[in-house]
């Protein structure tokens, strides 16, 4: 782990730490907790599959028939072993038939089973899956898993049975998709900044299909494997059961699979995850390449970043061929495991018939069996290690389903309205890392007046406002609002009294007029027109085609960054709250509207608290409250005036030095 | 809503929407991967070679062998003189009998396993081979075409790149690329299905003819049947891809508005909104796959008929001991007259051609899916860089006196110009800086210099010369930037800093570190110079970052230098020594700076004030300050904070009017 560096860290998809047997059965159990709802389907699902292991022990016999009475013309009454209870009336139908007639009752009764089954000799089996080829990289084979369905029938009950199953597994994809987007929903503030957004669509759309897929499969295959097993044996017992070696070959097949599939597991774990290791340093390269493009073309490094990707692709390749060696190693040595059974049962049964003790045809029975236990033996063999290759995304979801939501305290307390205001008493915060990033901050912002945060970069001004909303929580100190701590309060009552304008305006793919009314869903057209109006954004909305139900596009894909601020504006505006906050409200407003604004903000804050953030003079000077931050604590604090007159203070270099004056040149 | 969603999400493709590519298109699509296959037909035609002679042995094999086990070894009826020859056995024993005996039938048995036991000894390691080869193949092949694609995207104008998101470059360079490895694998694999059909309806007439007229049957109906799920299966699919991207849609929507989403308290809506995408996405993956099962079944039971009725009839035939059609040709082998060797090994020709048949038909199902996806993977390959070399394009000779933009118009997208007729010119050895409001253009008029996209109208001279005369790597490399996004590599500091002068020593880096007033935090750095920076430098405050790209484009030692709100997070302290240091630097270059600082905009001899993409006043400070209520003044004046008085009060009714509105 030690060579692991910072920057694979923060990769979109991380290097991920190995995970231990006991770990990766822990992480599959888990995924069971959210099956309840749909215990119900899972049964009838479960019904399905015990239900087609019927046919299955049927049809060896039909074509036992065929061989031994029609092509060899023996006699029901000269085989050596009868027909098992279950194929008796079959047996009796055909008795004394002609070869022809035989011929076709038994053709008939197999197209009969080939329509409702999908399968009707040994050689024709239908399974009933359905995926795509989309491509071979993590997010396809993920968008097959997301619809993984199958049936080991086919005909009539294969489809019912895949549709159904196809029903199922949505439903619980669903389930955790939404799940896990409503958590994703309450993260708290600060682990968003880091998160990356195209890594949320990955766990939401992807991750959670692998809870789906182990929950589904570790339900499923444990229970009707053994089932099968038991069963096909029960059968060979029922008609062969005075040849031991008949029986004992039938039970030693499922430990010979499991021995072949088991050793790998562990191998194939690691050679797995190195192969997504390499194959996200592939991606990161890609992305970041990308992301730097600006970087990149302008400062020539194109042939180096191609070069780049060149080789981290062509390792990652390398990974992925080692494990489909492994791979293939392991299927050939289960197919010459499977040969040498074959040849085992071919010399032992071979004198059963040389002897008469058996015919043709009871050998393609028991052979059509062998083959049934060995595939259900490899299919249980293999679940551990085809689960382990989703583990990885179990425990990404899961991670996030655990990652800490917003704080909401067990017994709210509500907010009506806010007629004091904030006050701080040392309050501090770290990053998530453990650098603080606020210390001991103490301070009053009353209702009525208006708060402007100023200080350089970095300074924790935002980090300051966060917490007023609790996006944030801070670590030590106590804040409250009305002598009320907010801790305590309810969550949305709290948000409700505020409207917050943020340093980056986001828009949501709906009209202007819906975008300004998420401050307000119930606004009237006039509040809307009138807040649009003072945030400086009503005379380009009345430049849009529609107006203000011009459709944006994504994220506001038409407007510029100035006008989508001042939509963000708007929509503060409009819901009214008695807490306006706003984190650089002005950067991208020219002066005449930024003028405008700023006087409307001290108008507004007659009546509410109106908190700023800001780099410009223009917008902080007319502020009844100036608190000047610096690495995290308040330098100063005071009006304008009052901070001017003091001579060498922190905040009078930092407005001389905005204006240039200070001994430049 | 989810309409206009639909609208604004559809896949870009030739075909329109709705409607499904045609069956010609996909096959021309697919033709359309062969030139990726240059330099690998050798490779190709050895394995063909490995391959073939096995193919070809395994047919009188697989006879022989099925006569042996079912005939001779199960029936116990004389083996063949051929038969015995090559498995060495006495003929007196073995073909000259009525019936064979137990102990000869042993005898039988046991060459029969040794045979088994050296055939596998022998085939496996080369199978083993073959795929391996073959892995490696389809993997060179697709490492080709990522890196095809991946330079592609480099290339890409930053129009290009303004209108796709970053994630959707990603996944077209990445997904694309394997999309079309395999539909080159899935060209390639049908080829020995293909063939073995054909052959089998042609080698069945030996034994029966009614064998290959049900065959054809089934050739016919499954084209057919293809046909006409193919063209449903497409619609299928596309919708549900459609679903699926509106869903993905929704969430980058959520998360990148996420703040807003939690400030407004709308959690619940949204949770709404995404549910019902949600269900929407599973409602069309159900339909498309459970059209994919149907298809499935539905060829699988076709398919299973000819094989199917003949395993009755020809069990009718072999009891009645009838001959084969080509009976004489086939007695070396025992397959005279139809017995159980000859049934068993019919049957086994009859699945194996079924089974070519549905092994066709499954991928004709499985490609229809990727014949959307093809369509614009190929467009993106098929993207032709928009900022290219002239011709006759000469290097860069260097500037002597100015950079002059004349009536320079630019547009990301129609409707939306960004420079309108921009008229400036910048003198060598001067400061310009670019003035105005966030999305004036300002960065854009930059990045047109550097040809990062070239201007719809105008054109950009440096000494009077177009600079689209000249190689885009020569411009380049004769115009550094430090830019307004902090992009950091994951590498060292040193490296950082070098990036576009790899072979720059560290002394050099030193001084360029020094320039940017980035020396000392770096000397501070647990390793100094060789410190570590994680993914986009996260380790690094914005204003050591903003120092290092500074420091990055000053050792770039070029007569162009831009800064791009370089210093916007330094305090102020920094900012002025950092600029003092580059003025000192500057002599002789033109130095473009776009800023909003006050104190920045002083240092400069010239400045052009910008608004909505238009120069709106150019000229020094002194000269634009005279100006009575000039746009520059007016915001220097707000700036300063010297102006306060009149429109405050013009403004406060109207939010009077809002707070009033309760």
């Amino acid at each position: 782990m030690s060579d692991v560096k910072d920057g694979v860290l923060d990769a979109p998809v991380e290097r991920t730490p190995p995970i231990s047997n006991r770990e990766a059965a822990r992480l599959m159990l888990r995924s069971f907790e959210y099956l309840g709802p749909l215990k119900g389907q899972m049964t009838v699902k479960i019904g399905f599959q015990i239900l087609a292991m019927l046919p299955l022990i049927v049809l060896p016999w039909p074509t036992k028939m065929l061989i031994d009475h029609v092509i060899q013309g023996l006699a029901v009454a000269d085989l050596p072993y009868s027909y098992p209870f279950f194929v008796a009336p079959l047996a009796e139908a055909i008795l004394g038939m002609s070869p022809t007639g035989m011929a076709i009752f038994v053709g008939s009764f197999l197209s009969g089973m080939l329509l409702l089954i999908g399968a009707w000799g040994m050689s024709g089996r239908d399974q009933t899956f359905a995926n795509v080829a989309q491509g071979t990289d993590e997010a396809s084979r993920s968008e097959n898993h997301a619809n993984q369905a199958f049936s080991y029938m086919g005909g009539i009950l294969g489809l019912i049975d895949y549709r159904w199953t196809l029903r199922l597994t949505h439903n619980l994809n669903h389930h955790y998709r939404s799940k896990l987007f409503g958590r994703m929903q309450r993260l708290p503030m600060t682990s968003l900044d880091d998160q990356r957004i195209g890594d949320s669509v990955y766990r939401v759309m992807y991750d959670t299909s692998a809870i789906t897929e182990v929950c589904y499969r570790l339900v499923l295959t444990p229970i009707t494997a053994p089932l099968h097993v038991a069963l096909v044996v029960w059968v060979i017992y029922l008609s062969y059961g005075d040849q031991p070696v008949v029986i004992w070959t039938a039970l030693s097949i499922v430990p010979a699979a499991l021995m072949i599939t088991f050793p790998f597991s562990g191998a194939l774990r690691r050679r797995m995850q190195a192969a997504r290791d390499t194959g996200s340093e592939t991606t990161t390269t890609i992305e970041e390449s990308i992301n730097n493009i600006l970087a990149v073309q302008s400062l020539g490094g194109q042939d180096r970043e191609k070069k780049r990707f060149d080789d981290d692709s062509w390792r990652s390749f390398a990974e992925w061929r080692k494990l489909a060696v492994l791979w293939i190693l392991m299927i050939v040595l289960a197919g010459l495991a499977a040969a040498a059974v074959g040849l085992f049962v071919v010399y032992e049964l071979t004198d059963k018939i040389f002897t008469g003790e058996m015919t043709v045809g009871d050998l393609t029975v028991l052979m059509a069996y062998y083959l049934q236990i060995g595939f259900s033996a490899t299919n249980a063999g293999r679940l551990w290690v085809y689960l382990q290759g989703r583990v990885i995304g179990l425990r990404r979801a899961f991670d996030l389903m655990d990652a800490e939501i917003d704080h909401q305290p067990e017994i709210a307390k509500p907010l009506k309205d806010v007629r004091e205001g904030y006050v701080f008493e040392d309050v501090s915060f770290n990053y998530p890392d453990g650098t603080p990033a606020m210390k001991n901050v103490s301070l009053e912002a009353k209702r009525g007046t208006l708060v402007a945060l100023a200080g350089p970069a970095g300074a924790g001004k935002t980090t300051l406002a966060y917490m007023l909303p609790r996006f944030i929580t801070p670590a030590s100190g106590r804040s409250t609002i009305d002598g009320n701590d907010i801790m305590l309060l309810d969550r949305q009552d709290l948000r409700d009294r505020i409207a917050f304008v943020f340093q980056e305006p986001a828009l949501f793919d709906a009209t202007v007029g819906e975008n300004i009314r998420v401050g307000k869903p119930d606004a009237t057209d006039e509040e809307v027109q009138r807040a649009a109006e003072v945030a400086g954004a009503a005379e380009f909305i009345r430049h849009l085609p529609e107006g203000y139900d011009t459709p944006l596009g994504r994220n506001g894909g038409r407007l510029s960054v100035g006008q989508k601020q001042r939509l963000s504006i708007a929509r503060a505006l409009v819901r009214d709250a008695p807490v306006l906050i706003l984190d650089e409200p002005t950067a991208a407003l020219d002066p005449e509207t930024e003028f405008r604004l700023v006087a409307a903000l001290r108008e507004a804050s007659k009546d509410k608290l109106v908190v700023v953030i800001a780099h410009r003079l223009s917008t902080i000077r007319h502020a009844d409250q100036i608190i000047f931050l610096q690495e995290g604590e308040i330098r100063e604090r005071g009006s304008h005036e009052e901070l001017m007159q003091r001579e060498g203070g922190a905040y009078r270099r930092f407005v001389e030095l905005q204006r240039g004056g200070g001994g430049v040149r | 809503m989810s309409e206009s969603a639909g609208t604004a999400t559809q896949t870009p493709g030739p075909s329109g929407q709705g409607d499904p590519p045609k069956l010609g298109n996909i096959i021309k699509l697919a033709f359309r991967t062969l030139p990726y296959l240059r330099g690998t037909w050798r490779d190709i035609l050895r394995l063909a070679a490995v391959a073939l002679p096995f193919i070809l042995l395994a047919i009188p094999v697989t006879m022989l062998s099925t006569d042996l086990v079912v005939n001779r070894l199960l029936r116990g009826e004389p083996v063949t003189s051929i038969e015995a020859t090559l498995l060495m056995l006495d003929p007196a024993q073995f073909v000259d009998v009525e019936k064979l005996t137990v102990e000869s039938r042993q005898i039988l048995r046991g060459r029969m396993v040794l045979f088994a036991v050296v055939s596998t000894v022998i085939g496996t390691p080369i199978f083993l081979g073959v795929v391996f080869y073959f892995l490696r193949l389809i993997q060179r092949i697709n490492q080709s075409l990522r890196m095809h694609m991946m330079a592609q995207v480099q290339a890409m104008s930053m129009r290009h790149h303004a209108s796709t998101r970053v994630g959707e470059s990603i996944y077209h360079a990445y997904q694309d690329s394997s999309m079309v490895a395999n539909l080159m694998f899935m060209l390639i694999r049908p080829i020995p299905s293909m063939i073995r059909a054909v052959w089998l309806v042609f080698f069945v007439y030996l034994l029966d003819w009614q064998l290959t007229a049900m065959l054809g049957a089934l050739y016919v109906l499954a084209f057919l049947l293809a046909r006409w799920f193919g063209a449903r299966l497409r619609v299928e699919f596309r919708k549900a891809r459609e679903a699926n991207t509106r869903l993905t849609a929704r969430i980058q929507e959520t998360m990148a508005g996420i703040k807003v989403v939690k400030a407004f308290g709308i959690e619940a809506e949204e949770q709404g909104h995404f549910d019902r995408h949600s269900r929407d996405a599973f409602h069309s993956a159900y339909r498309a796959r459970s059209l994919l099962a149907a298809y499935g079944i539905v060829s699988f039971i076709f398919s299973a008929i000819p094989p199917l009725a003949a395993a009755c009839y020809l069990a009718v035939y072999a009891n009645e001991g009838r001959e084969l059609v080509a009976g004489a040709a086939l007695a070396f082998t025992g397959f005279a007259v139809w017995n159980l060797g000859a049934y068993s090994y019919a049957m086994g020709r009859m699945n194996s051609a079924a089974g070519a048949v549905r092994g066709l038909m499954g991928m004709w199902g499985v490609t229809q899916d990727m014949t959307v996806g093809m369509e614009r993977a190929f467009s993106q390959v098929d993207l032709k860089p928009e900022v290219q070399n002239a011709d006759d394009a000469v290097a860069f000779p260097g500037l002597q006196d100015e950079v002059t933009f004349e009536n320079v118009s630019f547009a990301y997208q129609p409707e939306r110009p960004v420079l309108q007729n921009v008229e400036l010119a910048a003198k060598a050895g001067t400061i310009t800086a670019l003035v105005g409001p966030t999305g004036s253009g300002k960065s854009t008029l930059v990045s047109l210099l550097l040809r990062l996209f070239d201007p719809d109208e105008g054109r950009i001279r440096v000494d009077g010369k177009d600079i689209r005369g000249f190689t885009l790597e020569s411009l380049r490399d004769n115009i550094s930037i430090a830019l307004q996004e902090n992009l950091l590599f994951g590498t060292s500091i040193r490296e950082n800093i070098r990036y576009a002068v790899p072979e720059a020593s560290d002394e050099t880096v030193r001084d360029a570190a020094r320039v940017a007033c980035a020396d000392e935090y770096i000397m501070e750095q647990p390793e100094g110079y060789d410190t570590p920076l994680g993914e986009r430098g996260t380790k690094l405050s914005t204003g050591q970052r903003q120092r290092l790209s500074i420091a990055r484009a000053v050792i770039k030692d070029t007569p162009v230098l831009i800064l791009d709100e370089p210093t916007a997070s330094l305090d102020a302290d920094t900012e002025l020594r950092v600029l003092q240091n580059l003025s000192e630097w500057g002599k002789g270059r033109a130095i473009f700076i776009i800023t909003h600082r006050l104190s920045t905009i002083r240092q400069a001899d010239h400045i052009v004030y910008l608004r909505d993409g238009k120069v709106e006043e150019q000229g020094s400070h002194d000269a634009l300050m005279v100006r009575e209520g000039g746009a520059y003044r007016r915001f220097v004046e707000l700036e300063e904070g010297s102006r306060e008085e009149q429109p405050a009060a013009a403004a406060s009714p109207a939010l009077g009017a809002v707070g009033g509105a309760k």
